[in-house]
């Protein structure tokens, strides 16, 4: 290994656990937008109040860890479901195809999504103040490992173990249950899904709680990593999530996966090479890159002209 | 044609007129605290900038989300001018805008193919790039700590930095721009561009040349809040990049969606209440910026069409400013050429 500097290694394996926050990220993303084909603005906030949930059971209970993370996914849960009644179900007025796929019906969502998204985000600095608050220094998962050349942290492991056993979770709940083919079914076609039987309003609920626990565990796996939680961390990721959703074609998980870790990676390198202030401009370009040259996404199948 | 020109038409702009150049001013001066002035001057700025997204996401229905980065550039722009060039407000004015409209041009050539959420995610892109530039490229900008801007406002030699000057000559641009705004969203090329909001497939196929419509439409509202922001640059005397965030652009959006898209009185009442609004509860403290969202939503979700909706707003535009309107022979107007 020493035709390579470790300290590549070392920013690659950063750039990776950071590619797998915004997977789990992207594929709440993904799925929402799979079924609805609309584009949610306030999972980013549910990524906060994530972080903001396990926060308080650490600062009030001090459990240990892995109940944080269990009180972060139930939290994204509720989030999940509460977002969905609030903000989208009631643009859902009609069934029918040509509504549901309407200009009006998307930006109607995305602008409520966007609207309860700034409620969440000024109730939570009214209740926490817009300060960071820092998490106990016992919880921070950053204990240096040494593995080979490189120094790892402890939270690169446990943000990768995480992400790792969410995905291969996802995969089983979506290829062998009941509620992910259901969750197929309405995203490849709302109106064919109700006809056969298939509640889709029960569908696009249990949609948006999976994916919304998703986002709630990345925002407190990157809470205790980085030590740092506040009201408008969602934001950042939040756009880091939907690009590479956009650069995995939209509808596509494993493509969304696979380009948040890109994105993870390149990023940590932009930190490298030029410095962290410059490393968004990467998302950004990436973003404006595959729109332009590969509309469908890096991974997309070909897909009609929304 | 000519009952169309009797003076009933005309009063609602007239009322508006005096409202912001004689009512107003008299209000603020008897009050005389310079924080009024400075809501005043706010709340005109914003209605520029609503009025100018709603050209490109009202009008003609591309969801725009990065506006407020083109506002920064037209106040970077001013700024820079101001203190490296020692340019008064009589050249930054018009320049900003250009500047606006020239990197919304360039901006616009690879992205303007995009269509609707596509084009939403490619602006919204766009206008973190450009917030990321003035936010790190400290040489030039001088980055998180802003600009200091000494020049205040002087048109043509006229020193008009005091309270009242400023505020005349913020509000006579923002007219000016508006009125102009106006006459493009209701003329016949406004209706070209709601063709390509309802149907641009159909527009196009009609002949309507819709990217280049789009493109145009596009630098344009650049250049108005370009404008905006050469005007905000030069009231305050300092900018940061923290005032052209991704959340300023939200809330110009707020602005015209509570107010009704499509409709640029709309546009107008949705900004003086999104800006007003929060001032006015300022006495709750940090509720106020909960309200904004609970506004937006609430309107959503009650008003879809907003305050004053789009039919509405042709109609009272229409009804009140119809001097110049081409009628048909069954009475109905149809625009401005």
């Amino acid at each position: 290994m020493d035709f390579i500097d470790p300290y590549y290694l070392q920013q690659l394996a950063i750039g990776l656990s950071l590619g797998m926050t915004y997977a789990l990220m992207a594929i709440g993303f993904t799925l929402i937008f799979g079924v609805l084909n609309v584009v949610n603005f306030a999972h980013g906030e549910i990524y906060t109040l994530g972080a903001f949930a396990g926060l308080v059971l650490i600062t009030a209970a001090a459990p240990p860890i892995f109940a944080a993370i269990f009180a972060a996914l139930a939290i994204g849960a509720f989030a999940g479901f509460s977002l969905e009644r609030l903000a989208f179900k009631p643009f859902r007025r009609f069934t029918d195809e040509a509504s549901l796929k309407s200009r009006a019906m998307r930006e109607s969502t995305l602008l409520s999504s966007l609207a309860v998204s700034i409620i969440v985000r000024e109730g939570l600095e009214i209740v926490f103040g817009s300060q960071m608050r820092s998490v106990p220094f016992e919880y921070l998962i950053n204990t240096p490992v040494r593995v080979g050349p490189v120094i790892l942290v402890t939270g690169d492991f446990i943000i990768f173990a995480v992400s790792a056993v969410m995905l291969i979770g996802l995969q089983y709940l979506l290829r062998r249950t009941r509620v992910g083919l259901s969750i197929r079914a309405v995203s490849n076609n709302p109106l064919g899904a109700k006809y056969v039987g298939i509640d889709t309003d029960r569908t696009i609920i249990m949609t948006f709680v999976v994916g919304s626990m998703m986002g709630a565990a990345a925002g407190i796996l990157v809470g205790l990593y980085y030590g740092a939680i506040f009201p408008a961390m969602g934001f950042v990721p939040g756009i880091k999530a939907f690009v590479a959703m956009v650069m995995g074609g939209l509808s596509s998980i494993p493509g969304a996966v696979i380009s948040a870790l890109i994105l993870g990676v390149a990023e940590s390198m932009a930190t490298t090479f030029v410095s962290s202030g410059w490393s968004d401009m990467v998302a950004y370009g990436f973003l404006i890159l595959t729109l332009i040259f590969f509309p469908s996404g890096l991974f997309g199948a070909g897909r009609e002209r929304v | 044609m000519n009952e169309s020109r009797s003076p009933t038409r005309l009063i609602v702009p007239v009322l508006v007129l005096l409202m912001v150049f004689a009512a107003l001013p008299a209000v603020l001066a008897s009050f005389d605290r310079g924080y009024f002035y400075q809501i005043a001057n706010l709340s005109l700025i914003f209605v520029l900038l609503a009025a100018s997204l709603h050209l490109v996401t009202g009008v003609a229905g591309l969801l725009h989300l990065g506006h407020a980065a083109f506002y920064g550039v037209g106040a970077y722009t001013a700024a820079l001018l101001a203190t490296k060039a020692g340019l008064g407000f009589t050249f930054t004015l018009p320049l900003s805008g250009l500047v606006a409209a020239l990197i919304a041009f360039l901006v616009a050539l690879p992205t303007m193919r995009l269509v609707s959420i596509y084009f939403a995610v490619a602006t919204l892109a766009i206008g973190q790039m450009l917030y990321l530039v003035m936010l790190n490229w400290v040489d030039f900008t001088k980055g998180p700590n802003g600009i200091i801007v000494t020049k205040g406002l002087n048109l043509f030699g006229f020193d008009l930095s005091g309270r009242l000057g400023t505020y005349y000559t913020v509000a006579a641009v923002v007219t000016l721009c508006v009125i102009a705004i106006g006459r493009l969203s209701h003329s016949y090329y406004g209706n070209a561009l709601r063709s390509i909001r309802e149907d641009d497939q159909c527009a196009d196929a009609m002949g309507v040349r819709t990217v280049r419509l789009k493109m145009e439409v596009f630098t344009l509202s650049a250049f108005f809040a370009g404008v905006a922001g050469s005007l905000w640059a030069h009231m305050t005397g300092y900018i940061s990049p923290g005032d052209f965030k991704f959340s300023e652009s939200i809330l110009i959006l707020a602005m015209i969606v509570v107010g009704g898209l499509g409709s640029l009185p709309g546009a107008i009442i949705g900004a003086l209440l999104l800006i007003l609004l929060p001032e006015g509860l300022r006495g709750m403290g940090d509720f106020r910026n909960v309200m904004v969202g609970v506004v937006m939503f609430l309107s959503i979700l009650f008003l879809p069409r907003g305050l004053l909706g789009e039919v509405s707003a042709l109609k009272l535009v229409r009804q009140q400013l119809n001097a110049a309107w081409r009628r048909t022979d069954n009475g109905i107007g149809i625009g401005w050429r």
